[in-house]
């Protein structure tokens, strides 16, 4: 069973539905990622899962325990350590008493919360600050001791709410690795809310990704990109070429099909996870830019290979990327190595069959 | 820095220096005068700081301001919580009404509940005949009385103080303090109040302040026993013994230094920990609450308590207003028009320099404020903050300290007091920090980069300035401007010692009137009047937008 289960929530603001009748389990010690763009749900879920909000239907059972349906468990009793986006390290107390004010609460022994205070300042790395008030820390110093705060009850389950989203890019990359590995060391179960689908991806065990208070998609890190379930999910994580059309013929292993699109007749695509799709459907043929393959003459394969024309052309150091034109059709590509042709000269872009996926 | 910048600059210090350094610099030098004498000394001091009785008045306005300082944070720290947090209906209604003390005169309020709840007034009178009581009952007159009457009018500054800070609290503080396991009263105590504090300062130390300002409560309740009180009197009536009015400069004198060390003092805590800006993301609403039924309701009954003492003040004025012979009854029973008619015929005067002479403080005040914000705000000047300084420090100037510096300056050796213009020049130097700080958070608000896209485009300042700051900063401005008369209005702290003959505004008016005894239903009408006009240039400010906050605090921020 679940650690934490997410039982059909449903919670409305007004008249939005913020999350509508959403199911999800988190298995205990991993980290869970709610990805999505604003307004999409997974900070109400997660201030559900806090008790910040009360959902109008469902149930969250945390650790076997119900926390809606018998009697609505409040934030103080669920067992949950919490960050927050802006921090919300109280600026009128010093780091220690901002740490220790849980640990008084649960009027826990002097001397045993001196000792779990070293020890976690000293995990977020904040040693020798204590005596410090908020104002006179930076941003990303301020976040650890909302870190360590969260921390030092030893709570059953972390909740991150952007926690990152404040800071600024490179202090970012560094703590999403000291986030990662802080909370795998104490093997604690995290539930993490982000926007950024780049911090989703290195920080989570597994990713749900939502829309309009649904939950779209749930996996790990390489299921969602490279089997995304549909064209929100493709679209938001990463990038991807969309080229619309509507499916002509199913081969016969049925896995792969043949759809028309505005620049070709015949475009052989997957179908992922083998679903079947009838002929007539209106479909996005889907590949990404890095399985888009750049030749200076025609390649020898026989299908997928079209003409086009560069439009743009950039060199990023470790890779080029190019706009194509395929009739009116704008293709991005990223390519390893560079071609002799420059903007405004044609080339041959080969789209990979077993690459290009069909989405709806 | 422009030449045209520097010369602005040392206009507006020139100015300030005539209006307001001069002559509070000539009250503090003739408060070390010894009377009949060429001689100048401490004596005045000592002699103030020796008498058992001066001694008693200090301690008595001290002990006044404390207990003040205690009703209203008591009655207000629950009624800002619950106009911040709770989730309620006619929540504007009930804001409005609360708020509505700020803005009508002090000696109003004062004759309303004379009114209602003096010795014979309509509560005792009904008390008795329900025969609850067979003794009227002394509501108002002594210490209980000025505490009541006067936290009722101040306690708008610690509400919108304190719910200003209760709704500008990130709401993060207080649900991670929840997550925490901190709940209820507890949380309240150790996040939500402390995180309030500098707000809640803010207006904390101007309630603290006004029995060292307010003269004219204790006076017509009664009780002369205070600084302010006694400073009046003996300056206003030292035909027989002109040491009395040294005396009552003195007193004046140390009342400006508390107000102003005081103000100082709160100031600088309050920039020392100012908490608001540290965290991002603040929703606009703040944190708001569903109370249980229970809670609901009591805090409804708590709002509409409140909300009817303040009701009292228009509608005793009004029923004073439109009767005569009011006196021994419940309520009036002989209904007219004549205190009307006696207003309006007999002393048209009063409404006409009433409005005259703030019109024309209020076109001081503008000519005079919107500059100063420009320097300000936009201009690297040296001296500008010190200029703000000055400005804001007359927020906590005691009235009858300008107006009774303003008498002695402006008499033998630059004799403007001998011109009606002293009038609107007094009221003009008393109320400028209401029309400046409004334009100055304006300003701030203000985009540079839109008077600078103007600069680049070939305007010069002064287009620019007319063409789009000017356009820009209106709602903010005319919010001030608004403020600045309805405070301009009502002054009488000032007004009362330069007044002459023929120079009488409506609050003076109502002051005399009372003063001869018999014409308490004239001096009700005038009262009713001005509240009158009040509400119309509210209901224009609540069109315009924009709050009485910060006109009447208005932190530079936000």
């Amino acid at each position: 069973m679940a650690f934490i289960e997410i039982q059909n929530l449903f919670k409305r603001f007004k008249e939005v539905v913020a999350i509508n009748h959403i199911q999800l389990e988190i298995n205990q010690g991993e980290m869970l990622t709610l990805l999505g763009p604003s307004g999409c749900g997974k900070t109400t879920t997660l201030r559900c899962i806090a008790g910040l909000e009360k959902p109008e239907e469902g149930d969250i059972i945390i650790d076997g325990q119900p926390m809606i349906s018998q009697g609505f468990v409040p934030p103080a009793k669920r067992g949950i350590g919490m960050v927050f986006q802006n921090y919300a390290v109280w600026p009128h107390m010093k780091v220690f008493s901002n740490i220790v004010y849980g640990l008084k609460l649960q009027r826990i022994p002097r001397k045993k919360m001196r000792e779990r205070t070293t020890k976690v300042l000293e995990l977020v790395g904040l040693t020798g600050l204590e005596d410090r008030y908020p104002a006179q820390l930076s941003g990303g110093q301020q976040q650890r001791v909302a870190l360590a705060r969260a921390l030092v009850t030893n709570p059953k389950v972390l909740l991150l709410d952007e926690p990152l989203s404040n800071l600024d890019a490179k202090l970012r990359e560094e703590l999403r690795f000291e986030i990662k590995s802080l909370v795998r060391r104490m093997g604690i179960t995290a539930v993490y809310v982000t926007h950024d689908q780049a911090e989703a991806m290195v920080i989570s065990d597994r990713i749900a990704v939502m829309d309009s208070g649904n939950v779209v998609q749930i996996g790990n890190p390489t299921e969602i990109y490279k089997n995304p379930a549909n064209r929100f999910v493709a679209d938001f994580i990463g990038t991807m070429n969309f080229m619309s059309g509507e499916v002509v013929e199913i081969l016969a292993d049925s896995s792969t099909v043949l759809v028309r699109t505005e620049f070709s007749e015949k475009l052989v695509c997957v179908t992922p996870d083998g679903a079947a799709a009838k002929p007539g459907t209106k479909v996005y043929a889907s590949i990404r830019p890095e399985d888009v393959e750049v030749f200076p003459e025609p390649p020898q394969a026989t299908e997928n290979v079209f003409k086009g024309s560069i439009v743009h052309k950039a060199y990023l150091g470790n890779f080029l990327f190019f706009f194509v034109r395929v009739d009116d059709t704008m293709i991005r590509v990223q390519a390893a190595h560079n071609l002799p042709q420059e903007e405004g000269q044609e080339l041959y872009i080969f789209l990979n069959p077993q690459k290009c996926m069909i989405l709806t | 820095m422009s030449r045209g910048s520097v010369s602005l600059a040392a206009f507006l210090w020139l100015i300030i220096a005539f209006f307001v350094l001069y002559p509070l610099s000539y009250l503090v030098l003739e408060s070390f005068k010894i009377s009949g004498t060429d001689s100048w000394g401490i004596q005045n001091y000592l002699e103030f700081f020796k008498d058992a009785y001066y001694l008693k008045t200090f301690g008595n306005t001290l002990l006044l301001s404390m207990l003040l300082l205690v009703t209203t944070t008591v009655f207000g720290v629950p009624l800002a919580y619950i106009l911040a947090r709770y989730r309620h209906r006619g929540k504007t209604l009930f804001t409005a009404l609360i708020l509505l003390p700020i803005v009508l005169p002090a000696f109003a309020g004062v004759f309303a509940f004379i009114i209602f709840f003096g010795k014979y007034g309509t509560l005792n009178l009904l008390l008795m005949n329900t025969g609850l009581i067979d003794k009227p009952v002394n509501f108002i007159y002594g210490l209980h009385g000025l505490v009541f009457i006067q936290s009722l009018h101040m306690l708008p500054f610690i509400v919108l103080g304190l719910s200003a800070g209760f709704t500008n609290i990130d709401p993060s503080f207080e649900e991670a303090a929840e997550v925490e396991g901190a709940s209820g009263f507890r949380r309240f105590f150790t996040i939500t109040l402390p995180l309030c504090t500098p707000s809640y300062l803010a207006g904390a130390v101007l309630v603290f302040l006004w029995p060292f300002t307010d003269w004219l409560t204790p006076l017509i309740l009664g009780q002369v026993d205070y600084l302010p009180s006694v400073s009046y009197i003996n300056i206003a009536y030292h035909f027989t013994d002109v040491h009395r009015k040294y005396m009552g400069i003195v007193a004046v004198v140390v009342s400006a230094v508390v107000c102003i060390s005081l103000f100082l003092l709160a100031r600088w805590w309050v920039e020392k920990r100012k908490y608001t800006g540290l965290s991002k993301g603040t929703t606009s609403e703040g944190r708001v609450i569903e109370p249980g039924p229970l809670v609901k309701s009591g805090a409804y009954v708590y709002l509409v308590l409140i909300a009817i003492l303040v009701l009292l003040i228009p509608i005793v004025l009004g029923l004073a207003a439109f009767s005569r012979r009011w006196t021994f009854e419940v309520f009036p029973t002989y209904w007219t028009l004549e205190n009307f008619r006696l207003i309006l015929l007999e002393s048209p005067g009063l409404i006409k320099n009433s409005f005259m002479f703030s019109g024309i403080a209020l076109v001081f005040g503008i000519a005079f404020g919107l500059p100063a914000a420009y320097v300000i705000v936009r201009t690297r000047l040296p001296g500008r903050d010190a200029l703000d300084f000055v400005i804001t420090l007359m927020l906590a100037f005691p009235g009858i300290a300008i107006g009774v510096s303003y008498l002695l300056a402006f008499w033998h050796d630059i004799p403007l007091a001998t011109h009606w213009i002293i009038m609107p020049l007094a009221l003009f130097s008393r109320r400028l920090p209401y029309f400046l700080r409004m334009a100055h958070s304006s300003y701030l608000q203000l985009d540079p980069s839109l008077e600078e896209a103007s600069e680049v485009s070939g305007a010069g300042k002064i287009r620019t300035f007319f063409n789009i700051s000017l356009p820009l900063l209106l709602k903010g401005v005319l919010v001030g401007v608004v403020m600045f008369f309805i405070m301009a209005f009502q002054e009488i702290s000032t007004a009362i010692f330069l007044y002459r003959g023929g120079w009488e505004t409506l609050p003076i008016g109502i002051y005399l009137n009372w003063h001869r005894g018999m014409e308490f239903g004239i001096a009700a009408a005038m009262a009713f009047l001005m509240i009158v006009i009040t509400f119309i240039l509210l209901l224009i400010i609540s069109r315009i937008g924009g709050g009485v906050l910060k006109a009447a605090w208005g932190s530079g921020e936000q």
